[in-house]
């Protein structure tokens, strides 16, 4: 990794909460920010089940937060943003529903004043650019989907909240599969961490939404990435929401819409090799800001961006005889 | 075992020694993996007989007087890649190999078989032990 602390150091990211109204609700949402006053806004939603801290290494990048007022927030009812107090959440399932997906990520922008932000998600933060260039493409400059496709089928499993399954871990290691093997050991495994620390039901409540709700393979023609561009960046090794579908997606859309594949990384790029990752987004981010005078190439590789892969899988030392 | 062709007896038992040598295995809950499981390389099929997190006994051609909650099936060449170093993507896991299959209608990957309930119950435990068939392949991997 390129960062390097002491002790005594202290991060430059800020948390605080803000109100923000969802379905007629107050819900109080915890968010992380880094990055100059007026930089762009550069909104990050993580993953199903997850909470901001996907987003802690592109938060402490200091080229691109030298640029960007990068912002990753907690949904509700995930990380810090606990569930509303005004509401008897107990008795009924947590289920995400594209709706709501978006109203709160166009509330949260509008609580924050963002002016003109670039959104970036990925999976289900991935999948929700469709809805969001569908029914709001003119509220954000550009949307970045990471690990976004038109559908994503296959993963709204009953094992993921049952009594009988140790779902902390499973909810986690379901996801081991969805990294690329050759990123770094230490991050792959702080991302499964992340993901045991979510509340009962969350994870398989979002992935209704990733699974079940989430489906414009006839409906692309709506997407309106020519007033809002969109890219669609997928992970080599994302099973899920392959480049390919990636690629076939931003065709359906058309116009404004941009498919990139990342090469040697997967679904959870950000947190699973970041180094690489943001040496990924930079050049993405070029392009939004117009500063990239190139085309995006239609893969992207570890070399293009100067990254050197140090550790191949599987990273295990065999015990010494 | 470097060098050790897979699924040769001499590969199994190296994978034995891999899998009850591994620290991720004593920890976690990974110590009460008991379950049975099989797996079908090809043609040839190994029962792995699990006691308490380790392999305790390997055996080949399982009949009907053996027992066990699940297993996981694939040609050679879909093995093979499986346990190369650096696998391609799709057959790098079991999960992402079974999804290929079993939701995308694929051929060229891994199929799981027989009781989910027990597979999500030791889901790591099971994930890991087949992991570390990649391990026992490299010599420990890079």
């Amino acid at each position: 990794m390129a960062e390097s602390y002491q002790p005594g150091d202290i991060e430059p990211i800020s948390g605080s909460y803000v109100h923000v109204e969802v379905e007629g609700v107050d819900h109080r949402i915890y968010f992380e920010e880094n990055g100059p006053e007026d930089g762009i806004p550069l909104l990050c939603q993580h993953t199903a089940g997850n909470n901001c801290q996907e987003w802690r290494h592109l938060l402490t990048d200091e080229e691109i937060t030298e640029e960007f007022r990068v912002i990753a927030h907690d949904l509700p009812y995930h990380g810090k943003s606990v569930p509303p107090t005004t509401q008897e959440w107990w008795t009924e399932d947590y289920t995400m529903t594209a709706e709501k997906f978006t109203e709160t990520l166009v509330n949260l922008a509008d609580a924050l004043e963002l002016e003109d932000p670039i959104y970036m998600g990925s999976s289900m933060g991935g999948n929700i650019a469709l809805e969001l260039a569908d029914w709001y493409p003119e509220r954000f400059r550009a949307l970045i989907g990471l690990e976004c496709g038109a559908y994503s089928p296959g993963f709204y499993i009953d094992w993921l909240d049952h009594p009988e399954v140790n779902t902390t871990e499973v909810n986690a290691y379901a996801c081991w599969g969805l990294m690329a093997p050759q990123s770094p050991e230490q991050t792959r495994r702080e991302t499964m961490y992340l993901y045991e620390q979510g509340a009962t039901g969350v994870f398989k409540g979002d992935l209704y939404y990733y699974s079940v709700d989430h489906d414009y393979r006839d409906k692309l023609d709506q997407v309106n990435a020519d007033e809002c561009p969109l890219y669609i960046a997928n992970g080599e090794y994302d099973y899920l929401t392959t480049p390919e579908d990636g690629r076939q997606t931003a065709e359906g859309i058309g116009e404004g819409a941009t498919a990139i594949e990342f090469a040697e990384i997967g679904h959870f790029p950000m947190s699973e090799h970041p180094e690489l990752f943001n040496a990924y987004i930079r050049e993405v981010l070029a392009a939004v800001t117009g500063d990239r005078e190139d085309a995006l190439p239609d893969v992207l590789e570890p070399d293009d961006v100067g990254i050197e892969l140090h550790q191949r899988g599987p990273a295990r030392e065999k015990t010494a005889e | 075992m470097p060098e050790t062709e897979l699924g040769t007896h001499e590969w199994w038992e190296s994978y034995k020694e891999t899998v009850n040598d591994d620290p991720e295995m004593d920890v976690r809950g990974h110590d009460e993996f008991s379950e049975n499981f099989y797996v079908e390389i090809g043609d040839e099929r190994v029962l792995l007989e699990m006691d308490g997190g380790e392999i305790e006994a390997l055996v080949p051609n399982p009949t009907m007087n053996h027992q066990w909650s699940f297993g996981v099936e694939g040609d050679r060449e879909t093995w093979e890649e499986f346990v190369r170093e650096t696998p391609p993507a799709f057959n790098h896991e079991i999960i992402a190999s079974h999804y290929r299959s079993a939701v995308r209608n694929e051929d060229g990957h891994l199929q799981l078989t027989g009781d989910n309930k027990r597979i999500f119950q030791h889901l790591r435990a099971f994930q890991r032990t087949l992991d570390l068939m990649r391990v026992a392949h490299n010599d420990g991997g890079s």
